[in-house]
């Protein structure tokens, strides 16, 4: 264990390192709730507006809380796994005795902590400069789901990530398009991150949620703006907790036949 | 010191057999094009059942030219590669398991691979393989403070890696990988890219860690020089092929068929006189250097005092780097070892 606590301080370290890249990074993420929230916010200016069943209250607390998901679940370090084995830099974790998906998931959380303190100092600011009326939740049962949620979409997010990453073990060209296709695609358009899954066609929803993707971020918000019955709510920990395991089955299993298949470049 | 006395070998290779199966790209946009529909697979013999064994403390060198499969071997004995067939055995275990106690006892350092973080100093990366490897933080100190004497690195282990030059970046390499006091000791091209002194520095250095902690070292090097200098036994591979196994002496003594002449003539002289008695390999007045077969160069010796002005005369062997030039350029064949 205090194996990973080193790695969880080396890798928090390593971030500071590129301090200009880092605070683009945020410059990028503000930008990107500013644009956002005025979309929505024109969208509700009459106050009495109610869309797809949300009012301007929840639409911007929705706003809110992507982004401070966008922090916990979709940062990541786990995108530099494909380089490393095309390059051939994972011999050097080969040699030594440490479990390669278990370092990544430690950087990811150091990551992770980094960027929502971050988040959380924006958020501040920006409250306090937009003014928006936020929707808190107070159930503690609720509160518990939602967490418990979270922690599903962020290890369901690290594993849809390994696995596009270790394609490279096959394809050592094929990790940026691969990744490409699953973060950017995938995941943005169909995790609620831009706009609330459910202001789509009711048949497209049903498919949506037998995949693993809304319960990155939609289905966490809606669980803590307690739009959803309990019944729906253990249905969605149900199936992401199965995608859950699936993934952290299919990650070891391709890990094994990936590390077979590398032969570590160089003459 | 370091091995239980049950284990009388460190390392045993018996028919070990790695091919690679590489898939062909053709040249072009066409090619690539063809070859993203029909791939063409090829097997390369990277092995060709290599049989060998080292004893625990013993330091080995592994020499070949480029794509003889020293680093393949390398690889494979440190657990990377996956043999395609044969026996492999290391410190008692089989690399390709990758047992964490195996791999707490090896170090493979390969000269144009790094382990240091680029963007922190090299202090960092010592503090992170301490908690990989598990060192308890007393023999960490002192293992530490030991390699940063020895290697003269204690003023840039603040600094930024990416800031340090290729010899500085080695030397903390090396520390990276001797953090954990490996018994077994995998180097690969050690001394590439450094200049004579970093060279010599680094030789020094590997001889000592042999010396004092009793490690097996297994080297691979292009630079004869590293051979030459700390390896008693070497093994000469080529085309994944054994050709030699043993003491370099011997090697030298089985495969040196000439002897060098240098000779300084007190005036300038016919050429073609001296051609009569044997290879004239560089002439550079005063000095000529000839080449004769082993066998007379004693009497060769004698006709040069006899009938030419000569100031002064050594008879001296072949250098080694130039005898196993010859060995891969089949300039002379090689029988099967003892």
């Amino acid at each position: 264990m205090k194996k990973y606590l080193s790695i969880f301080k080396i890798s928090f370290a390593q971030e500071f390192a590129y301090r200009v890249n880092f605070i683009m990074w945020r410059v990028r993420n503000v930008l990107q709730i500013l644009l956002v929230f005025f979309l929505w916010s024109t969208v509700f200016t009459n106050p009495q507006t109610e869309l797809f069943g949300y009012n301007r209250e929840k639409i911007l607390t929705y706003v809110f809380g992507i982004f401070i998901l966008r922090a916990i679940v979709l940062s990541s370090r786990a995108v530099d796994i494909a380089g490393e084995i095309a390059r051939g830099d994972l011999t050097n974790y080969l040699l030594k005795p440490l479990n390669y998906i278990k370092y990544w998931f430690t950087r990811d959380i150091s990551s992770k902590a980094l960027n929502l303190s971050f988040a959380t100092i924006e958020i501040t600011i920006l409250y306090f400069f937009l003014r928006p009326t936020f929707f808190i939740q107070t159930n503690p049962l609720q509160i518990l789901l939602f967490l418990t949620s979270v922690l599903f979409a962020i290890v369901m997010f690290f594993g849809l990530l390994v696995l596009v990453n270790f394609i490279t073990f096959w394809l050592p060209e094929g990790g940026w398009a691969s990744q490409f296709l699953v973060i950017v695609i995938f995941t943005e358009f169909l995790s609620g991150a831009v706009f609330p899954i459910d202001i789509l066609p009711e048949a497209i929803q049903n498919v949506l949620y037998a995949l693993p993707f809304p319960y990155l971020m939609f289905f966490p918000l809606q669980v803590y703006l307690g739009k959803l019955s309990m019944a729906v709510m253990l249905q969605g920990l149900f199936i992401s907790g199965l995608w859950m395991i699936v993934l952290i089955i299919a990650m070891n299993r391709m890990w094994a036949g990936g590390v077979k298949k590398y032969s570590a470049v160089g003459r | 010191m370091l091995y239980s006395g049950k284990m009388d070998k460190a390392i045993i290779v018996d028919h070990l057999i790695k091919n690679f199966e590489v898939t062909e790209k053709k040249q072009g946009i066409m090619g690539a094009f063809s070859s993203l529909f029909s791939p063409k697979k090829k097997t390369v013999k990277a092995l060709r059942e290599i049989s060998f064994s080292i004893k625990p403390g013993e330091l080995v060198g592994f020499i070949g030219p480029n794509g003889a499969g020293k680093t393949t071997t390398l690889k494979v004995l440190s657990g990377l590669l996956y043999p395609t067939s044969g026996f492999t055995q290391v410190l008692g275990f089989d690399p390709w398991e990758r047992n964490p106690k195996f791999l707490k006892d090896i170090s493979l350092v390969m000269g144009q691979k790094n382990q240091l973080w680029w963007d922190l100093p090299a202090i960092e990366t010592f503090e992170l393989n301490r908690a990989i490897y598990e060192i308890p933080q007393k023999i960490y100190k002192e293992s530490l403070n030991e390699l940063v004497d020895m290697l003269d690195v204690k003023k840039i282990l603040n600094t930024q890696v990416r800031r340090l030059s290729l010899g500085q970046r080695m030397r903390l390499e090396l520390v990276a990988a001797l953090l954990h006091k490996p018994k077994m000791l995998f180097l690969d091209e050690p001394t590439i890219g450094l200049d004579v002194v970093a060279q010599a520095k680094m030789r020094d250095f590997i001889y000592d860690y042999n010396k004092r902690c009793g490690a097996t070292i297994l080297l691979t090097s292009h630079n004869m020089d590293d051979v030459i200098n700390l390896a008693k036994r070497v093994i000469v591979i080529d085309k994944g092929k054994i050709l030699f196994d043993g003491d370099l002496r011997e090697l030298v003594s089985r495969y040196a068929k000439d002897k060098i002449i240098k000779v300084y003539l007190s005036k300038e002289y016919d050429v073609k006189q001296l051609e009569k008695i044997g290879k004239v390999k560089k002439i550079d007045f005063p000095q000529a250097v000839l080449v004769v077969p082993r066998a007379t160069a004693a009497a060769a010796a004698a006709e040069l005092l006899h009938h030419f002005p000569v100031a002064d005369l050594t008879i001296e062997e072949e250098p080694v780097d130039e005898i196993i030039r010859k060995v891969f350029s089949g300039e002379v064949k090689v029988s099967k070892k003892k």
